[in-house]
């Protein structure tokens, strides 16, 4: 693992939570789909296992539902989707990303403006 | 690759990944990979190559599952002591307890309730100095205004829950070990109050001490061989007396035990049974009346023209009405 993707783990675990809520906000989906589309949107490294640990917890935490879906060709597939608290949860935390992402923007900005003076 | 093939992949992957989770406890293990099967199935059905191969080995996954779900945060090659472990499954069912929602709003809630301990620890301190200083005598759990010492204890409750909401809102914070005190006072009244309220019923009160209870307790005398089941009167002059009404102090009818004999009262003209008019009239159970007994007068102090009064009284069993 490069120190570069290190990094990533690192500052992904903990927002992970947001980016499943905010998948799953999107559409019902089942953990391997869960995987693909985060890495579809860029979340290159995020791992199977996280994904899997973070739905269970989120799951078992009551903010999401589940049921299976049989599948002709394959295995059935469990879905989850956001219930009334999950996407209370959601709003929460995308509150929170959003004064946090501001405040680190504005930081990092205010870096590469005084490294440019 | 064939779906056998993915099965045993699956089975065997999954097999060590629970063997890595062994340690957690039993509820939470069991709520993390409860369908890890399922899941690493659908993961080997939508892609080539073998799980290992696109997961990384079993044990880092497991690893990283343990991360993900935030049980516990020690790494497979850590060893542990069983206390350690216990200690660990102790943290982590509090930290669940204090994550969950309901128990942050209890948290939330409870310093709303604290101007209501002060008021109350007052009360209960100014009680606890009652009880101590009456031995509980007449202790109720709402002073009687109508006397000067339950005035005394409403005036004293006052000043006490002033003096408990000053204390608890001046500012400064106290030193370390003045906390502790304050902590152990506080906790101190609340255990004895609560002491003295749960134990308050079997203080003795006034009323059950002076006043008659509803059933009226029969009449013993003192000395009394045994029950005393009829009263004979007689004038000073030794004259036998009928239907003489015994009242006690509290104005209450006095009556006498029941006996083996049966005791006709007189019905008074509102159709009640007369029961303390004295002597009553008796019979035994084989019919006979019963007589009044052999009795000494005592000597008056003065003289009188009757200083050796009869020593055999004439009976007088059945007062006549």
């Amino acid at each position: 693992m490069s120190q570069a993707e290190v990094d990533t783990t690192q500052l992904l675990k903990g927002v992970l939570d947001l980016a499943v809520l905010a998948v799953l906000a999107a559409a019902d989906s089942y953990g391997y789909d869960v995987v693909r589309r985060l890495r579809e949107n860029g979340l290159d490294h995020v791992g199977d296992a996280s994904v899997y640990g973070t739905l269970r917890r989120l799951y078992q935490a009551g903010a999401l539902n589940s049921y299976v879906v049989p599948s002709d060709e394959g295995p059935h597939r469990k879905y989850y989707g956001l219930n009334n608290r999950g996407r209370k949860a959601l709003d929460q935390s995308a509150q929170t990303w959003a004064s946090l992402s501001k405040a680190l923007n504005h930081l990092l900005n205010g870096r590469s403006n005084g490294h440019g003076k | 690759m064939a779906s056998n093939e993915h099965a045993d992949d699956v089975t065997t992957y999954a097999a060590i990944v629970r063997a890595q989770l062994a340690d957690l406890p039993a509820m939470e293990r069991d709520a993390l990979l409860e369908d890890l099967e399922q899941h690493l199935a659908e993961v080997a059905a939508e892609g080539e190559g073998s799980l290992v191969d696109r997961l990384g080995p079993p044990e880092a996954y497991a690893v990283e599952l343990r991360a993900a779900y935030g049980a516990g945060h020690q790494t497979t090659q850590t060893t542990h002591t069983n206390g350690a472990d216990l200690a660990e499954s102790v943290r982590a069912a509090a930290a669940r307890f204090t994550d969950s929602d309901w128990a942050r709003q209890i948290v939330g809630f409870l310093p709303e309730l604290r101007p209501a301990w002060w008021v109350l620890r007052a009360y209960l301190a100014v009680l606890i100095l009652v009880a101590a200083f009456s031995r509980g005598y007449g202790l109720g759990p709402i002073p009687n205004p109508t006397t000067k010492r339950g005035l005394a204890e409403i005036l004293a409750m006052g000043v006490a829950i002033w003096i408990s909401v000053r204390v608890a809102r001046r500012n400064r914070p106290l030193p370390r070990s003045a906390r502790v005190v304050a902590a152990s006072v506080n906790a101190l009244i609340a255990l004895a109050g609560t002491a003295i309220l749960a134990n308050m019923a079997m203080f003795p009160s006034p009323q059950m001490i002076g006043t008659a209870s509803p059933e009226q307790p029969p009449f013993a005398a003192a000395f009394a061989a045994g029950p005393t089941t009829n009263i004979y009167v007689y004038s000073q002059d030794g004259k036998p007396l009928t239907n003489v009404l015994l009242y006690d102090q509290d104005g209450q009818p006095i009556t006498v035990e029941k006996s083996e004999a049966q005791t006709s009262y007189p019905i008074g003209a509102d159709g009640k049974a007369i029961t303390n008019a004295y002597p009553l009239s008796q019979r035994h159970q084989n019919g006979d009346p019963v007589v009044a007994p052999r009795v000494a007068f005592p000597p008056w102090p003065t003289p009188s023209p009757t200083a050796s009064p009869p020593p055999n009284p004439t009976p007088n069993p059945s007062p006549s009405r």
